[in-house]
């Protein structure tokens, strides 16, 4: 069946065995191209598309989806949600919808011919060479993604948007002497047309070149500028403690203190899904709830968890629109665009500017928020930049470092990871920094 | 799945259209997974994967396709595409003239499950997971218990333009528990999680109330637990998990996908002296019944035992298809991929260090301070500097040779092949543990694994 017939035949049978059934419906297409050593190295072109069934029998919620397409699929994944759903004893429904209207947020974003964006992964690859620092390239590459979202329920949820992203990345290996960085980084943005392979390998290579010559860090507690890709991938980790769904599950530190400070005034928090050039913006989440901003800590007081209708009835407070599905999943809780609101001019006196954490998902606890993490950085003294720092390590618990923030720059950056976060440089009073 | 007529089609219009290989992944997986909380199913999904990925190879240039539409239409135009893409559309080579000959490739059934799926019902599975919950409930500060199932059932066709037809029929079951500890604001979490490639005969050999207990006795460890100390310190790794430390400081390193670019700070190290004599490091992919065991890899090819160090000696790296045709080391059936979207690469199956002659104990004998990383968190490495880092889950004092108090939020940092020549000794308890690992081709089961291992140096980072 086409996903078209598939939707019929799903809801028809749904109501037919007495289910409230919501369908999510879920095209994707991916194009991605690497290159190596000035020639293609892997293209790769896909389309994959499910539906997710997420059914209410008896009172009880269950889940299944399909890419398989037959009946015999399709007949199988109702009769697990409903089992599922029978042997459940998760309490739920599904919520009231109405229309939500058709949507395009990706227009002619990706419109260009196939060979223009193999042009743009090879002069990418061939201009992160440009530089006798630079020992290998893993690989330039472009990447496109574009998906196309339907969501249907019993309960009279109608609604579908088309959206995508483009970017570049890169990876490569420098070296000075004996001093070796390898990079791993990646621009990405709505539109083919925006990316500039030339001007994102200069910054890639920028990046890490200043970061060779490292010396290892002295043991201590210093001052942290954090650069915005760092800082936002934090974010990543503090968005499970403003997630509903772990705070109802218990594993939120921040269950019972809305409307504590809980970060140093500077820090505003923001999850706009209706950002113009969001990478992830829609125009409703998972449950049909129309997406509006969110201020989830305004100057440092916290104002909301990220709910949908599950999570925002089992705490009693108000739908905040964040339902996150993928076809394959169970109904969770997510941001999408969050960032961290720019301040002012930042200056630097002396310290450690971390320009990436790595081992995230290892080294920081998304229930107790503390962390320890691998970090590259720079040495401040004077305000200056002195030298590239190595071999160590920061910990600390992140709603300490929220709260020790003493400055936000200006210069908002985005990491895309399970959603898009931001954040300009921000300044941490102390740090725990372990090295030589 | 796929009829070896609709294969051969497929295969013989690549070729025709220039490939010099061509190669048909096709894969049906059925997923269960069953989530309790607080004593109640609260979770329940169950899905079905099903899509084909299609890779030709020009010389070393690797085009890929996949989709949802097993047809014939539905392959033939996934398979167009790539041609269209590049550039060979219409030309027809002679070489697709000829009939393919498949040599078949049965499953011998080495890792099937004794206890299959369809024999229990799922209320069997919810109870199994309510007693791994009332494990865990062993003291008032164990503020909420996780226990999730994973099933996973994955058959698999290969076939390519070399002959290759295989199926396999992979079954891996893993219980998973999460215990949160609670004294005051201090939260702090603990977790267990066995898998292998069986069938529900996993909750005979890892009875659900043992597991439970495992992850609320980390938790309650982690809470009265004090912050890890920083700076730089010799470190005992405990066994089975603890060798993710040497996956990510090593193994990573030795796979052709880095190694093909000179992209690994061990590319070019064949038979020279890598780590500590001690050092014996293996990666096996036929251990029966190992969460990282196949009978084929996802090339079609049969899985290998392969030794990447002995005696502190570069043997071998991992070697996909790709990686033999860059470096021209021979294959070791390392082609993985975590399913049909991605391309394979060469990836790790069970890699372990090798038991040594040296008894647990006296690994710790002559450490004047030093930490004991007892079980692992996951970890991360950059195979272009070598360096890594991975969390420890459950760490504790060494002091005048003995274990004392626990400490938590221990990060190891370091470079592999600096920490690999720091391997002083390793004793003669060997275990393995599952985890996942991520790469290029995604998200694969592996076992990691080792006895305790003694670094004489590690950075430790903690709080200063």
């Amino acid at each position: 069946m086409t996903l078209e017939e598939a939707k019929g035949y799903v809801l028809r049978r749904a109501r037919e065995m007495g289910l409230e059934a919501e369908l999510l419906f879920v095209e994707n297409r991916e194009l991605s191209i690497r290159a190596q050593g000035g020639r293609l190295e892997e293209l790769k072109e896909a389309r994959q598309g499910g539906v997710g069934l997420r059914v209410v029998a008896g009172g009880r919620v269950g889940y299944a989806y399909t890419e398989e397409l037959s009946q015999e699929a399709l007949d199988w994944a109702l009769e697990e949600a409903r089992e599922n759903a029978l042997l459940s004893a998760k309490e739920g429904r599904i919520p009231p919808g109405r229309p939500l209207g058709s949507h395009d947020l990706l227009g002619e974003g990706l419109s260009a011919p196939l060979e223009a964006k193999r042009q743009a992964a090879l002069s990418l690859e061939k201009a992160l060479r440009e530089d006798p620092r630079v020992r290998a390239v893993l690989m330039g590459g472009y990447m496109e993604r574009e998906v196309r979202l339907a969501l249907e329920s019993t309960q009279g949820a109608q609604g579908a948007y088309r959206t995508g992203l483009a970017g570049l990345m890169g990876s490569f290996v420098m070296g000075e002497g004996e001093s070796l960085k390898q990079a791993w980084d990646a621009q990405f943005g709505k539109e083919f047309h925006a990316l500039d392979p030339g001007r994102t390998a200069l910054e890639l290579r920028e990046k890490t070149a200043r970061l060779l010559g490292a010396r290892p860090l002295k043991t201590g507690r210093y001052r942290a500028y954090l650069e915005p890709k760092a800082m936002a991938s934090l974010l990543m980790i503090l968005a499970q403690a403003f997630s509903g769904k772990m705070a109802m599950e218990g594993k939120s530190r921040l269950l019972g203190r809305l409307g504590e400070r809980i970060a140093s005034e500077l820090v505003t928090l923001i999850d706009d899904p209706t950002l113009e050039k969001g990478l992830l913006s829609r125009p409703f989440d998972a449950e049909g709830t129309p997406a509006r901003p969110t201020v989830v800590v305004e100057k440092g007081v916290f104002k909301t968890f990220l709910h949908n209708s599950e999570t925002a009835r089992a705490l009693g407070q108000e739908n905040t629109g964040h339902a996150r599905r993928g076809y394959g999943g169970p109904l969770g809780v997510g941001p999408s665009n969050l960032y961290l609101a720019p301040g002012g001019d930042l200056k630097l006196t002396d310290g450690v500017v971390i320009t990436e954490f790595m081992g995230l998902h290892a080294g920081a606890n998304p229930v107790s928020l503390d962390f320890s993490l691998q970090a590259l950085g720079l040495w401040v003294e004077e305000g200056e930049v002195r030298h590239a720092v190595e071999n160590f390590a920061v910990a600390g618990n992140l709603l300490e470092l929220l709260q020790a923030v003493e400055g936000v720059g200006s210069d908002l950056d985005w990491v895309l990871m399970d959603a898009a976060y931001g954040s300009p440089t921000v300044a941490v009073a102390e740090l725990s920094f372990a090295g030589a | 799945m796929l009829q070896a007529e609709l294969l051969e089609a497929v295969l013989k219009r690549a070729l025709a259209g220039g490939a010099d290989f061509a190669e048909v992944y096709a894969e049906r997986s059925r997923k269960r997974q069953m989530v309790v909380r607080s004593g109640r199913l609260e979770d329940a999904l169950s899905g079905l994967d099903y899509g084909a990925g299609i890779r030709l190879f020009f010389g070393t240039e690797v085009v890929y396709a996949y989709t949802n539409d097993l047809t014939k239409e539905g392959l033939l135009e996934a398979l167009e595409t790539l041609l269209k893409a590049k550039g060979t559309l219409g030309k027809v080579d002679e070489r697709g003239m000829g009939g393919l000959d498949f040599r078949k490739r049965a499953p011998k059934g080495l890792h099937a499950p004794k206890v299959p799926y369809g024999e229990k019902d799922k209320r069997y599975r919810l109870e199994r997971l309510l007693e791994a919950e009332s494990g865990a409930r062993i003291a008032p500060e164990i503020r909420q218990v996780e226990a999730s199932l994973l099933e996973w059932e994955q058959e698999v066709l290969i076939a390519n333009t070399e002959g290759v037809l295989a199926e396999e029929r992979r079954v891996r079951t893993r219980l998973f528990v999460l215990a949160v500890a609670q004294d005051g604001a201090e939260v702090q979490t603990g977790y267990a999680g066995p898998g292998k490639s069986v069938g529900l005969e996993l909750f005979d050999l890892y009875p659900p109330k043992a597991v439970g207990e495992k992850a609320a006795r980390q938790a309650l460890t982690n809470l009265r637990a004090k912050p890890a100390p920083a700076g730089t310190f010799p470190v005992v790794v405990g066994p089975g998990f603890g060798g993710v430390l040497f996956h990510e400081a090593v193994g990573h390193l030795l796979e052709t996908t880095s190694v093909a670019k000179k992209a690994s700070v061990l590319s070019d190290k064949l038979g020279e002296r890598i780590a500590g004599p001690a050092v014996t490091y293996i990666d096996d992919g036929t251990l029966p019944h190992a969460w990282g065991s196949t009978e084929v890899d996802d090339e079609g090819r049969p899985t290998e035992r392969t030794v990447l160090i002995e005696g502190g000696v570069l043997k071998a790296y991992m070697v996909d298809r790709l990686g033999h045709l860059q470096t021209g080391y021979p294959m070791t059936g390392s082609g993985r991929r975590q399913d049909y979207t991605f391309a394979p690469t060469s990836r790790m199956r069970n890699t372990f260090i090798a038991p040594g002659d040296k008894k647990p104990e006296e690994l710790f004998e002559g450490i004047e301070f030093g930490l004991y990383a007892k079980e692992m968190g996951g970890g991360q490495v950059k195979p272009g500097s070598g360096e890594y880092n991975f969390a420890v889950q459950e760490g504790y004092i060494i002091r005048k040779g003995r274990i004392e108090e626990p400490v938590r939020g221990a990060m190891l940092v370091g470079k592999g092949p600096e920490t690999l020549m720091r391997v002083v000794a390793v004793a003669d308890d060997w275990e393995n543990a599952p985890g996942m690992c991520g790469s290029l081709s995604g998200a694969v089961p592996v076992e990691v694994g080792q006895p305790h291992v003694l670094v004489s140096e590690i950075v430790v980072g903690g709080r200063a």
